[in-house]
């Protein structure tokens, strides 16, 4: 052996740095800008991003009401006087609608507010549409209020609203067919008189939505159901299948050219864009199937096609990471293969499977484009049944909702889509943090 | 190349309990193990030495059928287990690893509690019948895995917070936990400190008085130690085989004499 040690300059002093050194720190510190560089800048989208969807969307979870005494005369709403109701369902929300008006004038005179140029349309126009309905449905669940007087808080037209809220002002009111500044002063004589309150909105989360014209009335109700419905869908079908398909591939599948296909396509599958699914859904769950349109059945099975394959994948690493050594134990003392999976190789991958199979299903719940293909986007006023029969009634789901909103005239729908990002957001965090929480449960040192 | 008179030996011993005939190792194109025929001997030790790659390993693994399970491996040759071909087409390796148990180099126990480490082999093989039968099951195993003082007040306690040496015990507890009639050791002892050793050495040679064992060694001391007999691998021959004194002693064999003087290696 002779020497190849190359030789090394005479006696360098180590309190000094030599170039080379001073290069290497140098690139060190560099590169480590960057990364802060890169995180600040993700931070900064991400504030920015919260800040405006807070700022926009969290006016939804509040709502302008009036609290107001109204007659409810026998001779109007009850023509029979028996409280049938067959016949009391013959009066509609146009004999509701001037009732609630004289309440609301009754009131203004009470508590002698005067409000200049108020007009007779101004004074109906004050209150939302939907405020003759919630009244109907009240005396339709209980006739016996039929003849006297009930108190109810009614929610005020969406402009009135926005002007509780900052949105609409006195000049914009002016320029606005649809508001009038003498309703704006009526609101504020009404605040005064300490029977009109912005307070918190539960409607926001658990009504239906409410046409182009109601936007104050407008929830999130069908849409979270239609979203849960869904997710219970993907969850049921997608974690067996996709679990069960990753331990025949990994454990079970020979190595041939098949098996090599089938790793490809499905790793290409999870690159598909999901509006692709939403077509083959359409002709096949639909079209082909026979199944209803806007049903969180079709949406669930499409967005189990979808999170399939992040689930086939997920478990796959999950289950390639359990060391080896842990096969051999089992298998060593005579445990058939399927005994090791189950019993020692399926528990360690728990957490990578859970975890994956959490994104899964958070990438599903935001899902919209394959959706809108299977008619997710139609204007659903009715709640989905109980499941199993309600996973075939028409429903709406949360992103759908928020492409939906964002799509009307009313400026009051920016505020309603702001607010159900939040919603969808809250429940992506919840998801996530069970992911990261699972994780950690699970988590063993082997 | 195996002029060490097996067939003699054969003859002269009747309790042979697994003989292994021509057996060839392929992993692929790569031909791991060349024409070896070793006769292992009920209650007795038998070690394989030789160099770092010479197939002891694979050779171990053909005898409970643990090759099955590497992709690539083609094992050609006749081994039985009293007098039954274990490469027999109606053998299912499960049944045959319940009868042929195998302690790995690295301890493996399973991310469970010590209890359920030893309890599982028995369970899956329906061994005991009721909570009672098994607590003796594993007290008697983890006994004669010299374990138990250390760790009967934390039964539940996770195996794999056990020391390296504890943890290769509670390994072997699990393998003889299954009542096993052969034990393929590979390597026991390598990850182990000289004490934990002595205490897997001495067990091993306990376990004789019921079992077969069959141990991968890389130290000569201690295959000296704790086998009867000896075998010696190189380049996947099986170089020679015999009475352990024998091959230490006055090797047949110039590579044997190299490698346990310490040439080859
Ligand atoms: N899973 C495998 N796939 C392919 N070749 C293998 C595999 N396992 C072992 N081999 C090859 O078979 C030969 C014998 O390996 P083996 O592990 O049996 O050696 P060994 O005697 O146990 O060595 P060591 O003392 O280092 O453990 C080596 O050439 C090795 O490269
Ligand atoms: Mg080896």
């Amino acid at each position: 052996m002779t020497d190849v040690i190359a030789e090394r300059p005479a006696k360098p002093s180590l309190l000094t740095l030599d170039a080379r050194t001073r290069r290497r720190n140098a690139a060190e510190a560099r590169f480590r800008a960057y990364g802060l560089a890169a995180v600040m800048a993700g931070i900064v989208a991400l504030v920015v991003l919260l800040a405006s969807v807070l700022g926009n969307g969290l006016g939804a979870f509040t709502q302008t009401r009036v609290t107001l005494q109204v007659e409810l005369p026998a001779a109007k709403l009850d023509k029979s006087g028996t409280r049938d109701i067959e016949v009391m369902k013959k009066a509609t929300t146009l004999t509701y609608g001037p009732l609630i008006t004289a309440a609301l004038s009754a009131a203004i005179k009470d508590r002698g507010i005067v409000v200049e140029g108020l007009s007779k349309k101004d004074l109906s126009g004050f209150l939302s549409k939907e405020s003759a309905a919630q009244l109907r449905d009240r005396v339709l669940a209980d006739p016996r209020l039929v003849g006297a007087a009930v108190t109810q808080s009614f929610l005020v037209n969406g402009r009135i609203d926005g002007y509780e809220k900052g949105r609409v002002t006195m000049q914009s009111a002016e320029k606005d067919s649809n508001v009038s500044p003498a309703q704006l002063h009526l609101a504020d004589a009404l605040e005064t008189a300490g029977i009109l309150h912005t307070g918190f909105n539960r409607d926001f989360v658990t009504a239906p939505d409410a046409s182009d014209q109601r936007p104050e009335a407008a929830g999130l109700g069908v849409a979270i159901l239609g979203s849960a419905y869904m997710m219970l869908i993907v969850l049921i079908l997608s974690l067996p299948i996709g679990v069960a398909t990753a331990i025949y591939l990994e454990e079970f599948a020979p190595q041939n050219r098949w098996t090599d296909l089938i790793e490809v396509n499905i790793s290409n599958l999870a690159a598909v864009p999901s509006i692709v699914f939403g077509i083959l859904g359409l002709a096949i769950f639909i079209n082909f199937a026979g199944l209803p349109q806007s049903a969180p059945i079709v949406g669930g099975l499409v967005l189990t096609l979808m999170t399939l394959p992040t689930i086939i994948i997920a478990t796959r690493a999950a289950l390639k990471a359990v060391p080896p050594s842990i096969r051999d134990a089992a298998l060593g003392i005579g445990a058939s293969k399927i005994q090791a999976i189950f019993h020692h190789v399926l528990p360690l991958a728990m957490p990578g499977i859970m975890t994956g199979a959490i994104i899964g299903l958070a990438q599903a719940l935001g899902e919209t484009a394959p959706l809108l293909l299977i008619g997710m986007v139609a204007f659903v006023r009715d709640y989905p049944g109980a499941p199993p029969e309600g996973f075939f009634d028409p429903s709406s789901a949360l992103p759908v909702q928020v492409f939906n909103w964002t799509q009307r005239a009313d400026p009051a729908f920016v505020e309603r889509a702001s607010g159900a990002i939040i919603v969808l957001l809250v429940f992506l965090v919840i998801m996530n943090t069970a992911a990261i929480l699972i994780r950690r449960r699970f988590e063993r040192r082997w | 190349m195996n002029d060490m008179r097996l067939e003699e030996r054969i003859v002269q011993n009747d309790k042979i309990k697994i003989d292994a005939q021509d057996v060839q190792v392929f992993y692929g194109d790569n031909h791991a193990i060349k024409d070896v025929s070793v006769a292992i001997e009920d209650k007795t030790v038998t070690a394989f030495i030789g160099p770092s790659g010479c197939g002891k390993s694979t050779f171990l693994r053909c005898l409970n059928r643990m090759n099955d399970t590497v992709a690539g491996c083609r094992v050609e040759g006749r081994i039985t287990l009293d007098g039954e071909d274990i490469y027999d087409k109606r053998v299912d390796p499960v049944q045959l690893r319940a009868r042929v148990g195998m302690v790995f180099q690295k301890p493996n126990p399973f991310p469970k509690s010590i209890y359920d480490n030893v309890a599982y082999g028995p369970k899956i093989h329906g061994l005991v019948r009721g909570k009672a039968e098994m607590d003796e099951v594993v007290e008697s195993a983890l006994k004669r895995a010299a374990l138990w003082k250390e760790v009967k007040d934390r039964l539940q306690a996770p195996g794999t917070g056990l020391s390296g040496g504890q943890q290769q015990r509670l390994c072997i507890a699990r393998a003889i936990a299954t009542a096993p009639e052969v034990l393929l050791m590979d390597e026991p002892a390598s990850a182990l400190d000289p004490i934990a050793t002595a205490q897997i050495e001495e067990l091993i040679d306990e376990l004789r008085t019921r079992f077969a064992v069959v141990i991968v060694t890389h130290s000569m001391q201690q295959a000296a130690r704790v086998s009867q007999k000896t075998a010696f691998f190189h380049l996947g021959n099986l170089v020679e085989y015999g009475e352990t004194g024998q091959i230490f002693t006055t090797p047949r064999d110039p590579r044997t004499e190299s490698y346990i003087t310490g040439r080859i290696g």
